[in-house]
């Protein structure tokens, strides 16, 4: 099934564009912001910790969605798997890091469990799926007997302070983004995008588009996961209408879509305009959201690119012509 | 649990049917626009709410009983939805069905935040004499309104279902979705059948909420779970065929039912979206192919 | 080659991101920043409020009695600290009725707008996220909204307090209001509860246990997850059960779903006790005359007499045009517990208006406020029951408004 996002998106999108530079501007950008503590203040690192916690969660969401056509609306399951791993193995009294990397690997199971019956589906009909799930999801967990219910579980570690939560933001993010980097390098990268371009003819060619899908889709959920653990130390208490909340995936969709789905750059512009957009309206709360669904539907309409593809095809534009 | 007591069990099951059947009405709606316009339409419950809402106040304002109001709220939500279609979701249609649907979803965005604004984050409720009367067939017990609007829902879709088979609009819709090229080769003003799919789902869309807020409550939020259960009913009835959704209708509030009485109320909906997940996954690709029986 | 490039680009890089590093281990960052001292500046309070989203039929009430308690203490001159009178400014933000909305907005509150203490938010699920990154921060936190045996069950509060009822008095309150009212039924009693923080403590445990004290028998025991809106298989079962009471712990949506649905299936049980969820006038008003004879545990009445409760409702019904609700006076209450605390303390220090908060004791407009040692202060409550749409209250019977009303209608 190809159609006109998937036809737009491939001629920004080429894997070949990756090079050692993007990696050292990378090093650049992270060395930077890890400065930001050392001369901003709390609320600064608060808004930045904001920034990169939706960056990393639509850059994540972009190797499925961007790069591979598996538009997912069930983000929020992945999340919510993170935040509950993270709260239940703290407070097991498992080191930080461990479950940090605990989250990815429940994730990853999770995909590799739902799998099956997803990828069954193609286009519209996997985004439905996934919509489904995520808000099955959050039902059993509200209902099951194992997660506190609504009332949720106290985190008994001890809160981290704003720089130490920007730090591990950052760090995430980076890792983040070299995935992303590393996957575009790699031949997988060729292969998703066979199979986001035409999934029956990248089989016909000899791509093992089931297993493509599952790795990029189990990345992009374990990533997901991942920032979703963070989110429970930034809380310190956890609740699945929280976790598992319909938000996290309306957040990630609309930074994403803003910045430039399959884009290296462009969820992180989505989340520096999201977040400071949701800054700048905390005097309005009551049209906050509406604000956000207006800006989405102007940019799909006008710049079905994102801000960041917009801008680099106006800039390639620019340069064929002189 | 409770020992099953067959008479309860029977409440259940039929009560599930008629149910199912009465909310079948919001999403046959939502099967004509997926299987017309190919358009995944994430607005589909903030329109049944919207349906719902508009007979409140018509109600509170008017004193119009909410049976009564049904032509009022489908003309309301038609013409609410057909100017969404003709400037919103007509000109992006262009870049690809993902844009589609992510314009629907921001519009839901934009139209739950609407209603908090303009109608508070209040709980409503519509009620009618009907609303509290029962019906009883022998030990069975069964709510008359559910019996009320399993007949109305059972009587719109066979107008919608003559309508699609029978008229000329009808003959468009079909063409026009199974080859719009060829069905503008042939003359078929195609943008203007799309316009009316959406609009007819609108308003269709708008009684079936009706019928859901007079036997519950329902918020500015209620909207997503309208959505899941329309879908979880045109992938039951397979997509884009109207008295199938009417049946895929009675079965989802069967196997919902069902769930509910033997694992709690609160798995209720868990049930209908794991049987939707469930239902997508083995109908390999057919659930595509199968809309060509429209 | 090229990948030997590549390698020793990206080690470069490395090595640039520990200099940097290295460079500014010397400095550490920057933590909670200083509070205002300048004598000029406005005392800050804020708070989270949900004025969208499923629990937006509070936040208009919570709004109200936060702004008119600092209305008045800015009318009356403001607060003194050291020696001079300064006004109190309120911050409020939307929380969207999602927890980490509540987080993230509580922190921006005091990273950015630098309050001196805080405000809740309404029910645990928004409540709890709040008082535990205030309580974390040291910030003082004054909550109501939430019951108290909720909020103590989070964790060991140092900066974060609760005003409300107790749990346990609410569940023996309908009761005693039996009792004292000398209704007659089976003694027989079906619980349908949701899952919520305060559902599952009174559904699963207070419940059943001052029923078993009282000499009831427990018929049935339900529950369903908060945002539930189709109950018949519950229902169902407790029309088959034969129980006469019905106790409901429920969100306001679900009670309305559940009571409609009763009378759908032609039953009427003799009592029903639905708490939380019937206590907004937005639920008698939804169900009409269904709602009459439901019983629902209140704790402020303006008729119970406490200082400035009556001129409270008056002001709400005479500016907002709306009836009353008894979470103007608690909301109301929590605001000038936290100003008269920041007023005792004579200063903005957080530690010291947090001291003043735990050695309040005083008749406030929702009644006595006294803190325990879990840092909650326990309102009494009292039963009423709705009748042509007004909240009747019928227990203790000192108090009372009016007659009960059974069986239901």
């Amino acid at each position: 099934m190809k159609n006109g996002i998937s036809i737009l998106l491939s001629r920004i999108a080429t894997p070949t564009r990756v090079g050692p530079r993007d990696f050292i501007i990378v090093a650049v950008l992270a060395a930077v912001a890890f400065a930001v503590p050392y001369f901003a203040g709390t609320y600064q690192q608060e808004v930045g910790f904001r920034i990169l916690q939706l960056g990393a969660l639509a850059a994540a969401w972009n190797i499925a969605a961007g790069y591979t056509g598996l538009v997912s609306l069930g983000s929020a399951a992945f999340f919510g798997i993170g935040v509950y791993t993270m709260a239940i193995a703290s407070n097991a009294g498992l080191p930080i890091a461990l479950c940090v990397v605990l989250a990815a690997l429940v994730a990853g199971l999770f995909a590799l469990i739902v799998s099956p019956a997803l990828f069954r589906l193609r286009g519209l009909y996997f985004t439905v799926g996934t919509l489904a799930l995520a808000e099955a999801m959050r039902i059993f967990v509200v209902n099951s007997p194992w997660f506190g219910g609504q009332a949720g579980i106290y985190l008994t570690a001890r809160a981290p302070k704003a720089y130490d939560l920007y730090w591990i933001a950052l760090l995430i993010a980076v890792f983040v983004v070299v995935c992303v980097l590393l996957l575009l390098r790699s031949r997988w990268s060729y292969r998703m995008q066979a199979v986001r371009d035409d999934e029956d003819v990248a089989s016909q060619l000899g791509v093992r588009t089931y297993r493509t899908k599952l790795w990029a889709f189990g990345l992009s959920g374990a990533l997901i996961a991942i920032v979703g653990s963070i989110q429970a130390l930034n809380q310190g208490i956890v609740q699945p209408n929280g976790g598992f909340g319909m938000s996290w995936t309306i957040d990630i969709v609309s930074v994403a879509i803003i910045g430039g789905m399959g884009t290296k750059v462009g969820p992180w512009v989505g989340a520096v305009f999201i977040v400071l957009l949701g800054e700048f309206l905390i005097q309005f709360p009551e049209i906050h959201l509406a604000v956000v669904g207006v800006v989405l539907v102007l940019v799909i309409r006008f710049m079905p690119n994102g801000i960041w593809g917009t801008l680099t095809l106006a800039l390639q534009k620019n340069r064929n012509f002189s | 649990m409770n020992s099953i007591d067959p008479v309860g069990l029977a409440n259940t099951v039929l009560g599930g049917a008629l149910l199912g059947g009465l909310i079948a009405l919001s999403a046959v709606g939502l099967s004509l626009v997926l299987g017309v316009m190919k358009l995944v339409n994430l607005m589909h419950g903030q329109i049944v709410v919207l349906g719902a809402y508009a007979a409140f106040y018509l109600a509170a304002f008017w004193g119009i009983s909410p049976l009564l109001a049904l032509p009022i709220v489908f003309v309301l939500g038609f013409a609410f939805t057909a100017p969404v279609q003709h400037f919103i979701l007509a000109p992006v249609a262009k870049h690809g069905e993902e844009a589609g649907l992510l314009t629907t979803f921001a519009l839901a965005i934009i139209l739950e935040n609407l209603f908090i604004r303009f109608f508070s984050g209040d709980s409503r409720s519509l009620d009618t004499a009907f609303s509290r009367e029962t019906l009883a067939i022998g030990p069975i017990n069964l709510p008359t309104i559910y019996l009320i609007g399993f007949a109305i829902s059972l009587t719109v879709c066979l107008a919608v279902w003559m309508l699609v088979t029978r008229t000329s609009f009808g003959r468009s819709l079909r063409a026009s979705s199974e080859d719009p090229i060829s069905a503008a080769i042939v003359g078929i003003h195609v943008s203007r059948v799309r316009w009316g799919t959406f609009a007819l789902n609108g308003g269709l869309a708008s009684m079936g909420g009706v019928l859901i807020a007079l036997c519950f409550s329902f918020t500015p939020s209620s909207g997503s779970e309208y959505l899941l259960t329309a879908f979880a009913i045109i992938v039951l009835g397979g997509l884009g065929n109207i008295m199938g959704t009417f049946v895929g209708g009675i079965a989802l509030g069967v196997i919902q039912s069902l769930g509910a009485y033997f694992f709690g109320d609160g798995y209720r909906t868990f049930v209908g979206l794991v049987m939707l997940i469930i239902l997508l996954a083995i109908a390999p690709n057919g659930i595509l192919k199968r809309r060509r029986s429209l | 080659m090229h990948l030997s490039t590549r390698r020793r680009r990206l080690a470069g890089g490395l090595a640039f991101i520990t200099a940097t590093a290295l460079a500014l281990t010397g400095c550490s960052p920057i933590g909670a920043d200083g509070g205002t001292s300048d004598s000029s500046e406005p005392i800050r309070i804020g708070a989270t409020i949900p004025l969208s989203g499923a629990l937006a039929g509070f936040g208009s009430f919570l709004q109200w009695g936060y702004q008119h308690a600092v209305d008045e203490v800015n009318a009356a001159g403001g607060i003194m600290i050291d020696g001079t009178a300064r006004e109190v400014e309120l911050t409020l933000v939307d929380d969207k009725s999602d927890p980490n909305e509540v987080t993230s907005s509580i922190k921006t509150l005091i990273s950015s707008t630098k309050v001196d203490a805080l405000l809740g938010s309404c029910t645990p699920d928004l409540v709890n996220p709040g008082a535990v990154v205030a309580d974390s921060q040291g910030v003082p936190f004054v909550a109501e909204c939430t019951p108290i045996e909720v909020f103590k069950s989070v964790k060991e509060w140092t900066y974060a307090w609760d005003i409300f009822f107790s749990v346990a008095d609410q569940a023996v309150a309908p009761f005693e209001a039996l009792e004292a009212n000398g209704i007659e039924t089976n003694k027989q009693v079906f619980i349908l509860h949701d899952n919520g923080p305060d559902g599952q403590a009174i559904g699963n445990e207070i419940w059943p246990a001052v029923a078993a004290d009282q000499g009831y028998t427990i018929a049935g025991n339900i529950e369903f997850p908060a945002d539930n809106t189709d109950f018949s298989a519950a229902i169902q079962k407790a029309k088959e059960s034969g129980a006469d009471i019905v106790f409901i712990s429920s969100i306001t949506p679900a009670a309305i779903s559940i009571r409609k649905q009763m009378a759908a299936i032609g039953w009427t049980p003799k009592v029903i006790v639905a708490e939380k969820g019937a206590e907004p006038v937005q639920f008698a008003e939804a169900l009409g005359d269904l709602a009459d004879g439901i019983i629902v545990g209140a704790y402020w009445d303006p008729s119970f007499g406490y200082p400035g409760a009556e001129e409270l409702k008056d002001a709400f019904e005479s500016e907002t045009g709306l009836t009353s609700s008894q979470h103007i006076a608690d909301s109301y209450t929590a605001a000038m517990v936290l100003m008269d605390a920041i007023a005792a303390a004579g200063s903005l220090d957080k530690d010291e208006i947090n001291d003043a908060i735990g050695e309040t004791d005083g008749i406030y407009a929702v009644g006595p406020v006294k803190f325990d040692d879990e840092h909650a202060a326990k309102i009494p409550v009292v039963s009423s029951q709705w009748q042509d749409g007004v909240p009747i209250i019928v227990w203790p019977t000192e108090q009372a408004t009016g007659d009960f009303l059974f069986p239901v209608p």
